[in-house]
């Protein structure tokens, strides 16, 4: 479907899809695109299907519709189009035709056996040879003068082509551009100057000196010759030499020499994004010499415009793209934030529920001994609110435990520590603590130990969490049930080396097409309840162990959730030594975090 | 008051509704607990609560139906509505003394709770 992403402006990063044959967008809340900035009207455009493609149509706005930088009344929109709106600029992408299916049926890739045409390969060049086919032979320099120049401009595109299409990192790209540009021309300073986007000043980004890149001499570069360039977006060859009426010299040429510049425009897709400027000096003594005062002609410029339009495409691409990560990386973040805050919210109310039950309770009790005769009824009755009051602060400050301890392990690159552990006592212990609550939503919490279970290599904090969320979640999914029941059982392979821990429920099951989403990170199908960390962690401490979760589930009957890990039993080595889970040798056991500065 | 107010708590959190429960009690009134609108729906049918105090959160419908269906019968009733958090789509505005902003303290709440009561 044609969408519309917003890479500037306060929806920066929000992707709105064209749904429908008519959509219209503006501030106003019933616009099916609908965007936060005060320059855009209540009503600002339309977008009206024609065919596959959309068309825009400005709503007489106040302030109008811009598409690639040009103000429009209507116009049918291409996919890579930039739309500028108020201080909002999208990027509208529109359907990708099926073509690729169509030529399938048109073209036949045959086998050699039954080849028609006969064809055979008459010569072969790799791909890197490519460049040197507009190489000069020695011979051709004398032939055809302009066979040769031509063959060596052509040469000096195919290569920047080449290097502004292997880097998205713009002052690598600059500082490439500007090299090969000295390579080229016998220029003896140059710059690149780029716009920047929010005040359009003009900053220069790379400089180099024939004298070689670190070199204290200042360039000066004409404001009137840069305005000239940027405004008129064309290229120009200046020198100071006195025949030049444009540009006023100021100095006498026998004194000075005569200093010869080209600026150019970065013209990109939509916008000129910088310009090149590159100068070079003639010293009197070497003018006598080289018997001309010309270093710079035509032919350079048109080079350098050439050479600042591949230049300008590459950095537009580049700035895109990193707008583009950027906005959904913003995206990620406040959803990120979104969702913890409204569990922390969920958290924080209960809390005050339960402080708010202890403040009544405190002050029931107090009425009740201040009373001429101590009322015991009303006092024991004050002393169970508070212990009410009391379990729900207690309740809550586990669960702001379990976020933060789920969020840590989430973000945290760590490496499992793992240990000599029982797996039986430890799955035993989470079943303990998970009691409370099971018998809280009248759950029966069944657990099964296997009958022998060795001691394995694992991290027994790390697989507590991971089998405290699964089991959570399995209670939680019996909420909707009188008869709740989940069984927790323990299996160790000796044949498959492996180590397994079920947890089947009889609750709510899972939809089929919410399968794959369960691991999702913030996506939680527990309403309120839930953080929607709980699997994502659980996956991620099995991933850790080189095991995984294998989920099998019926929408009404239940669910079973299989953790499984290698059973890596510890080795009988010498004390002081741990053996190694990943690695060949035994290693020193070492902090977890000493790797981290 | 003679007879015991009773006060229909709707809130899909076991635990918010006990703290209510146990707040209004203590004040002497009668509750009646639902967590979801729906089975609120049958309650304030049957029961002809005195107030109603509804959880935006408990509406899991997604489309708000619930929610406006329980209101207008509570409007029907003439039974006042506290709604704690933000309902997104009402069928008509609320007024200021209906809506608590989420997260809420209970002090000011009760004494809305306590001030709606008296006048009914």
């Amino acid at each position: 479907m044609p969408s519309l992403f917003v890479i500037q402006g306060r929806d920066q990063g929000t992707r709105f899809q064209l749904d429908g044959s008519t959509v219209t967008l503006g501030r106003g809340t019933s616009n099916g695109v609908q965007l936060h900035d005060t320059e855009i009207s209540r009503e600002h455009a339309e977008f009206r299907k024609r065919g596959q493609a959309f068309v825009i149509r400005d709503l007489e706005s106040s302030n109008g519709t811009f598409v690639n930088g040009k103000q429009i009344k209507e116009q049918e929109l291409a996919s890579g189009d930039q739309l500028q709106l108020g201080r909002t600029l999208l990027l509208y992408t529109g359907v990708t035709e099926g073509r690729v299916e169509d030529l399938a049926d048109k073209i036949n890739i045959v086998t050699r056996q039954e080849e028609e045409d006969g064809s055979r390969i008459v010569h072969s060049m790799h791909q890197s040879e490519g460049s040197e086919i507009l190489s000069l032979p020695p011979d051709n320099e004398t032939s055809s003068p302009w066979l040769a120049r031509a063959r060596s401009n052509l040469q000096i595109m195919y290569r920047t082509a080449l290097a502004v299409s292997h880097t998205l990192d713009i002052d690598q790209l600059l500082a490439r551009i500007m090299e090969m540009i000295f390579e080229w021309v016998d220029a003896d300073r140059g710059c690149i100057m780029l716009k920047e986007i929010e005040t359009g000043q003009l900053v220069p980004k790379v400089r180099r000196h024939r004298s070689g890149l670190h070199s204290d001499e200042r360039i000066t570069i004409s404001q009137t010759i840069l305005d000239y360039v940027v405004e008129k977006n064309e290229g120009v060859l200046t020198s100071n030499a006195r025949d030049d009426d444009r540009w006023d010299a100021a100095k006498s040429i026998l004194r000075m020499g005569i200093r010869e510049a080209i600026c150019v425009p970065m013209q990109g897709r939509y916008d000129v994004v910088g310009v090149i400027y590159i100068d070079t000096s003639l010293t009197p003594q070497r003018m006598l010499q080289q018997g001309s005062v010309n270093k710079f002609n035509q032919e350079h410029l048109k080079l350098m415009i050439a050479i600042a339009h591949q230049a300008a495409l590459a950095i537009e691409d580049t700035t895109y793209y990193k707008q583009m990560v950027q906005a959904e990386r913003l995206a990620a973040i406040g959803q990120t934030i979104a969702s913890l805050s409204h569990h922390i919210k969920n958290i924080l109310q209960g809390v005050r529920g339960g402080s708010y039950l202890i403040e009544m309770g405190i002050k029931d009790h107090a009425k009740a001994i201040a009373a001429d005769d101590l009322d015991v009824a009303s006092a024991e009755k004050a002393v169970g609110i508070m212990r009410k009051g009391w379990g729900i602060v207690e309740k809550n400050q586990e669960r702001i435990s379990t976020l933060v301890m789920d969020m840590l392990t989430f973000s945290k690159e760590r490496e499992p520590v793992p240990e000599p552990s029982n797996l039986n006592e430890l799955v035993g212990d989470v079943v303990e603590l998970m009691k409370a609550r099971a018998s809280e939503e009248n759950v029966e919490l069944v657990w099964l130990p296997a009958p022998t279970m060795p001691m394995l290599m694992f991290d027994p904090e790390a697989m507590h969490r991971a089998i405290l969320n699964v089991i959570t979640n399995a209670i939680d999914a019996c909420h909707d049930r009188n008869d709740g029941r989940v069984e927790v059982t323990t299996q160790h392979s000796q044949a498959e080396m492996m180590a397994r821990i079920a947890v089947v429920d009889n609750g709510s099951g899972i939809e089929p097409d919410d399968l794959d989403k369960i691991f999702a990170v913030f996506v939680s199908r527990k309403g309120g309840r839930g953080t929607g960390l709980g699997l994502p962690v659980s996956q991620k401490i099995l991933e850790e162990h080189n095991g995984r979760i294998r989920v099998e589930s019926t929408v009404d009957e239940g669910s079973r959730f299989t953790m499984e890990f290698p059973a890596i039993a510890p080795q009988p080595s010498a004390s002081g030594t741990m053996p190694a889970v990943r690695g060949s040798t035994n290693i020193e056991a070492v902090p977890a975090d000493s790797s981290h500065g | 008051m003679n007879i015991a107010p009773s006060v229909l708590i709707v809130d899909a959190s076991r635990e918010s509704r006990e703290v209510l429960r146990l707040l209004l009690e203590r004040r002497g009134a009668k509750t009646l607990e639902a967590e979801r609108p729906e089975d609120a729906i049958r309650l304030a049918r049957e029961e002809h609560p005195d107030l109603i105090v509804f959880d935006a959160e408990s509406d899991k419908s997604g489309n708000g139906d619930p929610t406006n269906d329980l209101r207008e019968i509570a409007d029907g009733n003439h039974t006042p509505i506290v709604i704690l958090g933000k309902v997104r789509q009402l069928r008509s505005p609320l007024s200021a003394e209906q809506m608590v902003a989420k997260p809420y303290h209970y002090g000011p709440l009760i004494r809305k709770i306590n001030s709606l009561l008296a006048a009914a």
